[in-house]
């Protein structure tokens, strides 16, 4: 059945909207990220002009996400305090981020800049989970007791000024890494049209040494409203949301997360950051070979704005 | 004299004026003068057909052949870019641009012989009917540049399917009566279109037509595409309003 996107005009089919929703979903479920990172590539691949396909994910991201902030923040696993200032300098990053997008598209390197993005940002994140997850399945094989880092181990960037205390992490530390992290996530995250949980996460835990018990929630809250602030920034400034394209994928995702979180109750930690690890990396291998194999076409073309009426 | 002879024999004269050569006139229209683009819209297909017949009021009461039909079907105008990627330093990016203005969107040449049986190329070019005329490059754009890009572009519309030239699209159905099928593909950008049809006799054109239809979105694609370049305020929060309820709503249904 095909559904007309009136954004992206054009046709797609609506079952397979609906169905990679559904399918990045479950795979959101599965690692607790939200998936974007997946997304934009696929809708790209697919078809969708970038700049629709960018800011439509940042809608569906924010419905994948809120489903689990909402259950995190029931028990109580969410740092609001800590959250707040990663959204409020998140805010400031995303700002920054759609004003670079706007500058790229006119110069006709959006494409090769998300291409480019992707390929170091997935590239790095993945080798390094990749790495983190086979030594600690090589241990656990060993018979090595892993013990889980102190959360108070603290780094010299701790001790910089304006130190805050986060109660509900057990933290002291200074709010200059907490606000680098958040600019640089909203910056990010709002250029690519990921949500950047999987960024996040491990900043978290190995940059600010936050509990494992905190991360995942308070990382979802902050993605739901940078992406949140995101999608309003980019209907205002390059009006290239499709809500109808957001909602085929919303709907497969949030159905799929919720399979997806079930489905994850079956695996240890470290298999599936293995497994996210290997998605992740073989996302940016994707985004690699599209740089260097030489392209079928070496010509593209583009609207640059409507020229008036015959 | 009486009003309406009186009114007869000025039109006569005027119709005498107008073409002295020829004493035909093309009588055409289209089958929808509004195609609409509604959720399930894949495309549609037009009829553009139209009949030769005498001037009015001319002597002569009947044609005579043999007639070509080209019919050229334009869609809304755009600025386009062009790009080249080229390797550098390994990598393949985009390092050429060039601009052209007031580009069709969509652009379909029918006809019902090929076009240089019809007519001598000059005729073509003057009316810019052939595919590779479309591209008018930019103020500023070298003609270096232009020539390179050009036919590159038409070639991508091409295969984009939104350039297309079908010359055995118009069909006789008689010595006068026409008609030609466009296809309009499910990606046809909405706007005005315009449809012209040049009436050929032994290469000339001895007539011309005009006949417009519009390709656009309705009801609630129309709204949401409305809302999203009027409010884009409004519309981006209740994008977002949207994706929290789902988010929401997902977590309630499956909570266990």
């Amino acid at each position: 059945m095909q559904i007309y996107l009136p954004i992206a005009e054009l046709s797609m089919n609506l079952f397979f909207l609906v169905g990679i929703g559904g399918a990045v979903g479950f795979l959101s479920g599965l690692f607790g990220v939200g998936g974007g990172f997946l997304l934009t590539p696929l809708l790209i691949f697919s078809g969708v002009p970038a700049s629709v396909a960018v800011a439509s994910v940042t809608g569906q991201v924010v419905a994948a996400s809120t489903s689990g902030a909402l259950s995190y923040y029931r028990r109580g696993l969410i740092d609001l305090h800590m959250a707040l200032y990663l959204v409020l300098s998140g805010v400031l990053g995303a700002f920054g981020g759609v004003a670079t997008f706007q500058v790229l598209r006119a110069a006709g390197q959006l494409d090769l800049v998300i291409s480019l993005g992707f390929l170091i940002l997935l590239g790095f994140v993945g080798t390094l989970m990749l790495i983190e997850a086979a030594r600690a399945i090589i241990k656990r094989r060993a018979g090595i007791v892993v013990r889980e880092k102190l959360p108070n181990q603290h780094n010299w960037f701790h001790g910089l000024p304006w130190r805050v205390r986060f109660k509900k992490s057990r933290l002291y530390i200074s709010v200059i890494p907490v606000l680098a992290l958040g600019v640089a996530i909203g910056f990010v995250g709002s250029l690519l049209g990921i949500g950047g949980g999987f960024i996040l996460v491990p900043a978290l835990v190995y940059i600010l040494r936050m509990p494992g018990s905190m991360v995942i929630g308070t990382s979802l809250l902050q993605v739901v409203a940078m992406m949140a602030v995101t999608t309003v920034l980019h209907a205002v400034s390059s009006q290239s949301v499709d809500i109808l394209l957001a909602f085929c994928l919303m709907v497969g995702g949030t159905v799929g997360a919720q399979f997806g979180a079930s489905a994850g109750k079956y695996l240890r930690g470290e298999q599936l950051r293995a497994l996210l690890a290997i998605l992740v990396l073989a996302v940016a291998i994707r985004f690699g070979l599209s740089l260097i194999i030489a392209p079928s076409d070496a010509y593209s073309t583009g609207v640059i704005g409507v020229g008036g009426v015959i | 004299m009486s009003g309406p002879l009186k009114a007869g024999l000025l039109a006569l004269l005027l119709a005498g004026f107008a073409s002295p050569a020829g004493a035909e006139r093309l009588v055409s229209q289209v089958s929808q003068e509004e195609v609409s683009i509604t959720s399930s819209f894949a495309g549609a297909t037009l009829t553009l057909f139209g009949a030769i017949e005498p001037e009015a009021g001319a002597e002569q009461k009947f044609v005579e052949g043999p007639y070509h039909i080209i019919i050229t079907v334009t869609g809304p105008l755009q600025n386009r870019v062009a790009r080249r990627k080229t390797n550098e330093f390994g990598i393949w990016l985009n390092t050429a641009q060039v601009e052209f203005v007031e580009f069709p969107s969509f652009y379909q040449v029918l006809s019902d012989a090929r076009l240089s049986d019809i007519t001598n190329p000059i005729t073509l070019a003057e009316q810019r009917i052939p595919l590779a005329k479309q591209p008018q490059a930019a103020p500023g754009v070298s003609w270096w540049d232009a020539d390179a890009f050009g036919p590159q572009l038409v070639r991508l519309m091409e295969e984009k399917g939104l350039f297309k030239l079908n010359e055995n699209g118009v069909v006789f159905r008689s010595d006068t009566f026409y008609f030609a099928q466009v296809a309009l593909p499910s990606d046809a950008p909405p706007g005005p279109y315009l449809a012209h049809t040049y009436l050929f006799k032994n290469g000339n054109i001895i007539a011309e037509k005009s006949d417009g239809f519009s390709v656009r979105t309705i009801g609630f694609e129309r709204f949401l595409g409305l809302a999203a370049h009027q409010q884009p305020l409004l519309y981006g929060l209740v994008c977002v309003v949207l994706a929290l309820f789902t988010g929401w709503l997902g977590g309630v249904v499956f909570r266990r």
